[in-house]
């Protein structure tokens, strides 16, 4: 660890997620610790519940309410970004960080265009023209190897399938070139056969952008096959963290022994 | 909170109905009712349009020798107390209606939805403050509350339309803001948000275009509304001022011949009455 600490990208300490918008305070997130280096895919497992996408959220920077208190630090290049201000923060939403949800459904304005909603986090932090947009629009639709990117550029949302609403997310979320990803839970509302393409494609981002993942999900195969190292929560806590295989192949806490007992066996076999 | 919310958002729609009273449905299909009323208004605005550049009479013109003339084919809706062409005025008073009413919608509008975006965005102490001023402002009946802007402003065109846009700004916000509060927490407007995207962005680029068909069928129903109460601002005396013609000045001045010379009073309030009815199917069908 000690030699590539220069290359941490996201470095999480300490975090604690507080809600307090009922009568007893809720605690969501609890004394949270990871760290991410470039060019890595982090996943994050755990049952609905324990927190993972708050952790994500907080990262991202949608936590600002009133009813939330939070503590620790979430260091993205060596800035704080847990007490920063908002101004501040939007400079990197879309541009250095981006996001995709787990509804592709719901992720979409449903009255504006596909072309337009993936140019823009462009129009938000550059200054490219119309055209320089639109070109870089069409580039981004085609290497998301969505079929006819002129085509979808004009359509609206529901206009499309839920794997290429899906797509068109990763596309928006990707076209600044972020060096951080945080895909919640993108292909839980997938089929089968559409989430291993999903999982391929963010593969593909990784490799050829170079792009840090942090991969939340509450399927272990999924991130058996995309994620190096992971990290499992449960009510709020880190239970186990480690390299992929070591943790599944060799579980020390009951939670994740289960978690692994709950994988169906036919992934074992492809995975062999 | 979240209870709270989702209570609100329910009843927005319901809201949306008691904040603007009138409502009439008649055809039971809804494409019927907006073509229907559609074809009303249209027919209504393309009259005015005409009647802004030619009428049969001039409307202000007075003949002595028709004074109390009847419905006849030289004056199609009689002629009134001061031998004025009442279609000619009926003509030219539909003009000062749609004026006072598109100005009316335009004013309380635009301000509601600010205000209301505002306050359904954000939440908390701003939505607090900004909806306990519109509550006062909508305590008072639009009616009384445009009477006292009226004493301040004086009576006119100009002055009804800002008395009736600032009367009409809490019902306005009230729609908007429900709307807001219901997309505030959606997915793509948290995707906008976190694309680095303003508030002011999220607000009038992101969200507003979504609240597009609740808007036109407010200001629709908003408009209706501010006919009437214009109507009634110039039944009372103190909406458009004579000579200048409006629907609802001629009813006012209609009221010593009703018997005489009921055509006077009848025309321009059936020809409102025609007019509301087309304007409110065509609400009914863009719900
Ligand atoms: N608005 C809220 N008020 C109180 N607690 C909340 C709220 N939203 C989420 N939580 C808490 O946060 C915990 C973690 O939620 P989340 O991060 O969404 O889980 P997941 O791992 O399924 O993504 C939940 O167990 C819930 O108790
Ligand atoms: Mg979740």
């Amino acid at each position: 660890m000690g030699d590539n600490e220069t290359n941490i990208l996201l470095k999480v300490e300490d975090l604690n997620i507080v809600f307090h918008d009922h009568k007893r305070p809720e605690t969501a997130v609890e004394d949270v610790d990871f760290e991410l280096a470039q060019g890595e895919i982090l996943g994050i497992v755990g049952e609905s519940g324990s927190g993972k996408s708050m952790t994500a959220h907080a990262i991202a920077g949608l936590l600002h309410r009133s009813e939330i208190t939070k503590s620790g630090k979430i260091l993205f290049e060596g800035r704080e970004l847990l007490g920063c201000k908002r101004s501040e923060l939007r400079t990197l939403q879309g541009n250095d960080i981006g996001v995709v949800f787990q509804e592709p459904m719901t992720a979409l304005n449903p009255v504006k265009k596909i072309g337009w909603q993936v140019g823009e986090a462009l129009r938000i932090h550059t200054k490219m023209s119309q055209d320089e947009i639109r070109a870089k629009v069409l580039e981004m639709l085609a290497s998301v190897e969505l079929d006819n990117p002129e085509e979808v550029y004009e359509k609206y949302p529901h206009e499309l399938s839920g794997g290429q609403r899906q797509r068109v997310c990763i596309a928006a979320a990707m076209i600044c070139s972020p060096k951080l990803l945080i895909a919640d839970e993108p292909t839980t509302a997938l089929d089968v056969t559409i989430q291993a393409q999903i999982i391929e494609l963010l593969r593909h981002i990784n490799r050829t952008a170079g792009t840090s993942i942090l991969f939340i999900s509450h399927d272990l195969s999924l991130v058996r096959q995309l994620c190096e190292r992971v990290i499992v929560m449960r009510k709020g806590l880190v239970v186990e963290e480690g390299v992929c295989e070591a943790v599944f192949d060799n579980p020390k806490e009951e939670y994740t022994k289960q978690l692994v007992a709950a994988i169906p066996k036919v992934d074992f076999i492809n995975k062999k | 909170m979240a209870n709270t919310n989702m209570g609100k958002t329910i009843t927005a729609k319901a809201q949306n109905k008691k904040a603007f009273g009138l409502k009439l449905k008649i055809f039971k299909d809804k494409k019927t009712n907006f073509y229907v009323g559609l074809g009303i208004t249209a027919f209504f605005l393309l009259i005015t349009i005409v009647g802004y550049f030619w009428t049969p009479y001039n409307p202000n013109a007075m003949d002595v020798d028709a004074k109390y003339s009847a419905m006849s084919f030289t004056h199609l809706f009689g002629c009134d107390n001061f031998g004025r062409d009442i279609f000619s005025r009926v003509v030219s008073g539909l003009g000062t209606t749609f004026f006072v009413g598109l100005g009316t919608v335009l004013i309380g509008g635009l301000v509601g939805i600010i205000i209301g975006a505002i306050c359904g965005y954000f939440g908390g102490l701003v939505d607090e403050i900004g909806m306990r001023i519109m509550d006062a402002l909508y305590a008072f009946p639009s009616l009384l509350l445009a009477l006292v802007f009226v004493s301040l402003l004086g009576s006119g065109k100009y002055q009804v339309i800002i008395a009736l846009g600032i009367a009409f700004i809490p019902s306005f916000s009230r729609i908007v803001r429900a709307e807001y509060m219901r997309c505030r927490d959606l997915d793509y407007v948290k995707s906008a948000r976190l694309f680095g995207a303003s508030h002011f962005r999220v607000i009038f680029v992101h969200i507003l275009p979504n609240i597009t068909p609740v808007l036109v069928s407010s200001a629709i129903i908003g408009f209706n509304n501010a006919v009437l109460a214009e109507a009634g601002l110039s039944f009372l005396g103190i909406g458009v001022q004579p000579p200048d013609a409006s629907l609802g000045e001629m009813l006012s001045s209609a009221q010593s011949f009703l018997f005489s010379t009921p055509w006077y009073a009848l025309c321009p309030g059936i020809v409102m009455i025609i007019m509301i009815l087309g304007v409110s199917l065509m609400a009914e069908g863009v719900e």
